[in-house]
């Protein structure tokens, strides 16, 4: 059966990766089974006991002529597997001779590799070889005996034949004389000797090529490269790789320098400076712990700097400096955070007296390995801002939160996180922040907030209570008795057009299916 | 594997050789006298012979004024046995088969319970529209399809050897039927399905059933020599690779079968044991019939869909998808190989 027959029948109208795999699976399952029964089958139970069996002296005849038949399928299934290593080996060879400049040593190896090969081949024919039985078997197929010869061989060795066997003896040695049994199995030469003998002059002739050139596929390449054509279309490409490389290396030698004063500066409008944000949060925040030290607030402030600029609606950074600052005043009050700052600002603290320039080197290799979550953060904070106050400004607060999340798993539990962001929104000023805060994380992307969201999402499919707006309050129904699929079990049982024998089945698929749901 | 090989010389004082000839020839005019009668169907004539030699039933199923009931009663006929006929009726009870006892006076004018036998009581029996009796009397067939034997009132009494069933139901109206149970579809060696005649053929018909007089049916064989037959079929050796064959073919009906992705798709039970027995049997008779004496994996091929195709339940997704037994059974068959 087809590989694609079966994964349709595995799932029927889908071809998804997992029944590719489980479909490949079965298959390799059944090709190694496969292979085992059939070694198994050849094993010398049946194939030198037999041989050693003393047939009756009628059958003689008979066990000569499937000695001939069994020599005869053992130099085809040689000949076959020989000729198929051949070419395999002489595609090896062409594909030397085209690539290799030395060929001697390749040529020794691929020598040895033949040999080997072929007495591989040898000793597994020889092992599969057919016993007399499968040689009847073979025989009965191609002759159109029915059978005649193999239930003969099969019973050749009782002594005393009586009744139906001798029968049946002497009806297949009647039908074997109307036939000529070894005429159905010639020696003959495989299919694809041909193939074979083409691979062989190609050979031929490829070595007579490089008894005095180079190898052709190598001669090929050189010339290639030197065509105008390929330099035409390469030559941009590699300007523009030399470009990007001398820019990476001047970016590497002059940021440790400049980057402290662009940190005090807070110039972070240009979006090459966005690719150092994750560094100038942690020297912002270095700094920020220095001004707010008797507060206390090591972690506000990180969270919050990214935050403000946007919740106010002004994407400069200075704006966004000045936000914090008065957010870390007003979040001296929050004292259910300080158990999580004092951690944070114990683990920070060394890392504000690191230099600038480390800083920055650090910050580049964050860069480089954390660039997918960088650039959502950019996403993120480069959106335009609505104005104050509107449902958008909350979306301010994720970046802030991925931010304290990557840092924070150490630092506290989520709950700390959360009131934090909270607090920001409320610091912010926006007073609609907190309430749209469930809104904006639904349509936020999961993988900026993946412990979040997943929380929000992970009842959204199988919603089993649907909320219901009264004039008293919000109420929680359950929806989850109300099964569509009984009333499809009823519906589809008492369907008229059913005829009465299906109306079980119909009544059972529906129930299967209703079982499978829940 | 060597169980199947008799080694037995004689049955009935004659070599076995000649006997499996007397049967070849006997059942070759017992199928011209059937001929005689009976235009064309000559798959459903041979399997016919061939359940009755290998000791079955058969469920004949076709539309109506296909000649089943008349197959039956020329096969009754060229055989000469003793055969009865029982209608189907919703309204037909077991003991209405089987017999009942009844008040019986005797010679000294005192009274007593005897058996008084139903017409299963016979050696060939025509259930004609099994499938319109209620399930409880379809059940009386049971034990006698089985068993050969029928209890009533704590007595068991045997029916007569050789005991045939015969029955016939019609797949058109299933108003007012009751479909077979799985227990006794399984007892039936051959579901037959009986096809429309051929253009031909229906002139033949036409020809013997409005001119003339009916043709008559000489008897060929008795029941002692269909139970002779019976034993010879017994002693027909099967090859190794037939026998794993017909393993093979039994269990990829099966759906816990995981190999066959087929099977576990669309089937929801597979053949039981009798399945098999049915194959060997079937293909044992089959070879003599041919002149052969052993059994081949034509014969088992041959005989697949009559002895497979009613021992198989589909699942709602085969009838959802059109599948039916014999094309699932063709294809199961396809992908096996046969050594």
């Amino acid at each position: 059966m087809l590989l694609r027959e079966k994964i349709n029948l595995a799932v029927p109208g889908e071809v998804s990766g997992r029944a590719c795999i489980s479909a490949l699976r079965d298959f390799w399952r059944h090709a190694i089974s496969r292979i085992w029964t059939q070694s198994q089958e050849n094993q010398p139970s049946l194939v030198r006991a037999f041989n050693r069996r003393s047939y009756r002296p009628e059958l003689l005849g008979l066990v000569d002529a499937l000695k001939t038949i069994r020599e005869r399928i053992l130099a085809n299934t040689l000949l076959r597997g020989w000729t198929r290593w051949s070419v395999w080996l002489l595609i090896g060879l062409i594909v030397v001779a085209a690539v290799s400049a030395k060929l001697a040593g390749v040529l020794l190896f691929l020598g040895i590799v033949a040999a080997a090969g072929a007495a591989a081949i040898l000793a597994w024919t020889w092992r599969n070889r057919p016993s007399d039985y499968e040689a009847a078997c073979r025989l009965d197929s191609a002759a159109g005996l029915q059978d005649r010869i193999s239930t003969a061989v099969y019973l050749g060795s009782i002594d005393d034949p009586s009744g139906m066997i001798c029968e049946q003896r002497k009806d297949a040695l009647r039908r074997l004389e109307k036939v000529d049994p070894r005429g159905f199995f010639p020696v003959q030469l495989p299919g694809n000797v041909r193939r074979a003998s083409v691979l062989v002059l190609v050979v031929a002739g490829l070595f007579a090529y490089r008894i005095h050139h180079q190898p052709p596929l190598v001669s090929l390449l050189q010339t290639t490269a030197r065509s105008q054509l390929v330099q035409s279309i390469f030559s941009p490409i590699v300007h523009a790789m030399e470009k990007d490389l001398q820019r990476t290396i001047a970016l590497i030698t002059m940021k440790p320098d400049a980057a402290g004063e662009e940190t005090q500066r807070g110039d972070a409008a240009s979006s090459s400076d966005d690719l150092w944000k994750a560094n100038d949060d942690k020297g912002a925040g270095a700094e920020d712990q220095k001004d707010s030290a008797d507060a206390g607030t090591g972690d506000q402030p990180q969270d919050e700097l990214q935050a403000p600029g946007n919740q106010e609606g002004t994407p400069s950074g200075e704006a966004r400096q000045q936000d914090s600052y008065s957010q870390s005043q007003e979040g001296k009050s929050g004292s259910e955070n300080a158990d999580g700052k004092s951690q944070q600002s114990e683990q920070q603290g060394p890392e504000g007296r690191q230099s600038l320039g480390q800083s920055l080197m650090q910050a580049l290799k964050n860069m480089m390995s954390n660039s997918p979550n960088q650039q959502s953060n950019n996403r993120a904070n480069q959106q335009p801002p609505n104005g104050q106050g509107t449902p958008q400004s909350g979306n301010s607060h994720q970046p802030g939160a991925t931010e304290s999340d990557k840092r924070g798993e150490s630092r506290g539990n989520s709950d700390a996180k959360q009131k934090a962001t909270q607090t920001a929104s409320e610091g912010a000023g926006s007073q609609q922040g907190s309430k749209e805060l469930r809104k904006d994380q639904e349509t936020h992307p999961i993988n900026a907030v993946p412990d979040r969201v997943a929380l929000e999402a992970s009842g959204f499919k199988e919603q089993t209570r649907m909320k219901v707006a009264t004039e008293t309050g919000t109420a929680q129904l359950a929806v989850r008795d109300v099964s569509p699929q009984q009333d499809a079990v009823t519906n589809g049982a008492e369907q008229e057009n059913i005829p009465a024998r299906y109306r079980f089945y119909v009544q059972r698929y529906f129930e299967h299916a209703d079982n499978g749901k829940h | 594997m060597t169980s199947s090989v008799g080694t037995e010389g004689q049955t009935g004082g004659q070599p076995l050789g000649q006997q499996a000839e007397f049967l070849a020839e006997k059942m070759a005019e017992v199928r011209r006298e059937i001929s005689k009668a009976i235009v064309g169907q000559v798959e459903v004539v041979d399997g016919v012979l061939i359940a009755l030699l290998a000791g079955g039933h058969v469920l004949l199923e076709g539309a109506p004024g296909l000649g089943k009931t008349m197959l039956v009663r020329t096969l009754a006929q060229a055989v000469a046995l003793k055969y009865s006929r029982i209608q189907f009726t919703p309204d037909l009870m077991p003991a209405d088969v089987i017999g009942t006892s009844v008040v019986q006076e005797n010679g000294d004018g005192r009274k007593s319970l005897g058996f008084q036998p139903g017409p299963i009581f016979t050696n060939l029996l025509l259930a004609d529209e099994i499938n319109r009796a209620t399930p409880k009397t379809q059940s009386a067939l049971l034990e006698a399809m089985q068993e050969k034997q029928v209890t009533v009132a704590h007595t068991s009494h045997l029916l007569e050897e050789p005991f045939f069933v015969m029955a016939t139901q019609n797949p058109l109206e299933m108003e007012g039927t009751y479909p077979l149970p799985e227990a006794q579809l399984d007892r039936f060696l051959f579901k037959l399905r009986v096809p429309y005649p051929g253009r031909d053929d229906l002139h033949d018909i036409l020809d013997r059933t409005t001119q003339g007089t009916a043709a008559t049916v000489s008897p060929v064989v008795n029941g002692t020599q269909i139970l002779e037959m019976r034993k010879v079929v017994r002693t027909v050796p099967v090859a190794p690779h037939v026998q794993e064959y017909v393993v093979k073919l039994t269990l990829a009906t099966h759906p816990e079968n995981r190999e066959n992705l087929l099977a576990s798709k669309y089937i929801r039970y597979g053949s039981s044991p009798r399945g098999a027995q049915t194959l060997i049997l079937g293909g044992k008779v089959r070879a003599l019939l041919d002149g052969r004496y052993n059994v081949s994996l034509e014969d088992i091929r041959a005989l697949m869909l009559p002895a497979l195709r009613h021992r198989i339940i589909l699942n709602f997704e085969a009838q959802a998808d059109g599948r039916t037994p014999d094309d699932l059974l063709e294809e199961i068959a396809g992908k096996i190989c046969a050594k």
